[in-house]
């Protein structure tokens, strides 16, 4: 059975003309437990709201998003914040690490609001990721790449069953690309979790075993979309 | 630190407001002047009041001269203000010995030393009056009360740390209650004593017998028989007949009693004073109450992402909108405490200010239930001033702050 199934999708935005612009259309698509991910498509196609369809983040127009087992569009939206809490990790393109903590708190943050706080752990991912001596520096403190890896700590500290990344690479040079990426696939192996990543480079995806077009799971032409 | 999600907010809250530290401190700082001078012009006024209906020095009412109550009694129990005239010495003996005054004690008044009132009286205000119930003057060690026909005098406590005086020093009065140099007496006086401190209006007084001050070189002889004032002890509803006698049959004499309403009037006095801090007062807490508006909604707008980051990993719309509610919280508590702090300073330079002037000893940290209400008071505005921005919180839109549209 599949962890994540999604049915006849749609979303779409107010244009400035006072229409409306349709997004995502995505007729069916699907990701099993522990699996891992890539999906390549151009900038402002539309992925980033596909990753907030299924995070809970927006509501979709029509369709279905199963997440193990559960429709996330038909949870109330207290329901959604409890499913990001426990069950979702995300991963931005611009890290969006909170400024005025330290590496820690940040990682430590992302567990709290699931009550399932556990600081070794929170520490054991920093370590992992090559930070355990910068544990309480503030992202201002860190080098792009450090604060990209701590946002990939982050993105696991509430043992997600499914991670989603944005263009995590995307503002990093290649080699701390490389190595965020890495470490992202590793430690979602480690955990368990299933890892769904979009980007617009080839490299990046490149790096996945299962790889998608975004085009062929989007039936709105990013052309469309532009306009 | 991060087990609870009250801790958690506790924390988001305190941080947000270390990043604007500036915006913060002066939204506090606001919400403290603005407290403080609330407090200030409420309790200074009150104690003061009741300080000064305290420090009667055991006395019921003043008999002197035909005229103003309030003026008899800031001369003859406070050594503020010009004798409104005389009264003879007859007048001081039909008074002591009318029934139902149980103490009867003439001042004289008219010299000065350094600025320090000098007050001729009996010595048996010292040896029988209780000042305070159960409490009768003291001298320090080493010292006595003066002899009513010697050239001694008796100091209070204040007056004899300001000017340095001590037993056996000697001084030479000044004509008229204000000090001028030009105006030396030459009878030169003895300090026999110092009397230990009371709190009251006696602590800044040279007392010396009322012989001294009838008689001092130069004064006029026509007043060697006469007194500025009669301090009384009264017993029962003497006040009544002595008020009857005195203030509204007699033309001779004004008794100023009771104490208390008298004094009272003259705060009431002071009112218009009062309600024009009270006004400057308020409009500073709305100020206060404004800027923790404004501090918040900026907080909150420059936040805006941060929460939609918050919400992302998992943070309800309650919990954030409790942090802005916690924010304005933290600020209210910082300005409430601080407020305490500013009265504080005010209040102690008030008492200093008026213990100098006066002699009267006031306690501004007296409690009563008003002093307490005004931190639930002001916790309670500074959540309300919170409110709007919190709501703007709770509204935000997650998607929107993420910038998802691509």
């Amino acid at each position: 059975m599949s962890f994540l199934e999604v049915r006849c999708l749609k979303k779409s935005f107010p244009s400035p003309e006072g229409g409306k612009t349709l997004v995502v259309d995505v007729d069916k698509f699907s990701l099993q437990f522990g699996t891992q991910s890539g999906m390549k498509g151009e900038s402002g196609s539309g992925k980033t709201t596909f990753l907030h369809l299924v995070a809970g983040i927006l509501k979709p127009d029509q369709g279905e998003i199963l997440l193990d087992g559960r429709e996330v569009s038909k949870l109330s939206e207290s329901a959604r914040d409890r499913l990001r809490a426990e069950s979702i990790g995300y991963v931005f393109q611009s890290f969006n690490l909170l400024q005025g903590f330290t590496c820690l708190e940040n990682v430590l943050l992302a567990s709290s609001f699931a009550g399932q706080v556990k600081k070794p752990w929170a520490k054991e991912l920093l370590d992992r990721v090559g930070l355990s001596q910068r544990m309480h520096y503030y992202p201002r403190q860190l080098s792009i790449g450090q604060q990209q890896r701590v946002a990939v700590a982050r993105a696991l500290a509430n043992r997600p069953k499914l991670v989603l990344a944005d263009e995590p690479t995307g503002n990093l040079d290649p080699k701390n690309g490389q190595k965020a990426l890495s470490l992202l696939k590793e430690l979602c192996r480690e955990n368990g979790s299933a890892l769904l990543l979009v980007s617009h480079e080839v490299k990046v995806i490149d790096a996945f075993e299962h790889q998608l077009r975004w085009e062929d799971v989007n039936q709105v032409p990013s052309s469309t979309i532009e306009e | 630190m991060f087990q609870s999600h009250f801790s958690v907010i506790i924390l988001l809250a305190w941080r947000g407001l270390k990043q604007h530290a500036f915006s913060s401190f002066v939204a506090a700082f606001t919400i403290s002047m603005a407290g403080g001078l609330f407090l200030s012009t409420w309790k200074i006024k009150e104690e003061a009041q009741k300080a000064f209906v305290n420090s009667s020095g055991g006395f019921d009412a003043v008999l002197g001269a035909r005229g103003s109550k309030l003026q008899l009694i800031l001369n003859a129990m406070f050594h503020l203000e010009a004798s409104p005239g005389n009264l003879s010495w007859e007048q001081y003996e039909l008074i002591r010995d009318t029934r139902g005054v149980k103490e009867a004690y003439p001042i004289a008044v008219g010299d000065n030393y350094h600025g320090y009132r000098l007050v001729g009286t009996l010595p048996e205000l010292f040896q029988q009056h209780e000042w305070k119930t159960g409490r009768k003057y003291e001298v320090q060690g080493g010292g006595r009360i003066f002899s009513a026909d010697a050239k001694e005098a008796l100091v209070g406590d204040f007056v004899a740390r300001k000017l340095g005086l001590s037993v056996r020093s000697k001084f030479h009065p000044y004509h008229g209650l204000d000090f001028d140099e030009k105006k030396r007496h030459e009878d030169t006086y003895v300090v026999v004593g110092v009397l230990e401190p009371t709190g009251t209006p006696a602590d800044k007084v040279i007392w010396i017998p009322i012989k001294g001050i009838q008689k001092m070189e130069g004064h006029d002889p026509a007043a060697a028989q006469s007194v500025s004032a009669v301090l009384l002890v009264l017993r029962g509803a003497a006040g009544f007949q002595l008020d009857m006698k005195y203030n509204k049959q007699g033309n001779q004499a004004t008794l100023a009693w009771p104490v208390a309403a008298t004094l009272a009037s003259f705060f009431d006095k002071l009112s218009w004073f009062e309600d024009i801090l009270a006004l400057v007062a308020f409009f500073v807490a709305l100020v206060g109450a404004l800027i923790v508006f404004a501090t918040l909604r900026t907080v909150m707008h420059e936040k805006k992402r941060e929460y939609a980051i918050l919400r992302c990993l998992g943070a309800s719309r309650l919990v954030v909108t409790c942090v802005v509610l916690a924010q304005s919280l933290l600020l209210s508590l910082t300005g409430a405490l601080g407020a305490y702090l500013a009265y504080g300073g005010i209040g102690f330079t008030a008492a200093h200010l008026i213990r100098e002037q006066t002699g009267v000893v006031m306690d501004p940290w007296s409690l009563d239930l008003g002093y307490l209400a005004f931190f639930p008071i002001v916790i309670v505005l500074g959540f309300v001033s919170g409110l709007i921005p919190a709501l703007q919180a709770y509204r935000s839109s997650l998607s929107e702050n993420l910038s998802p549209k691509s």
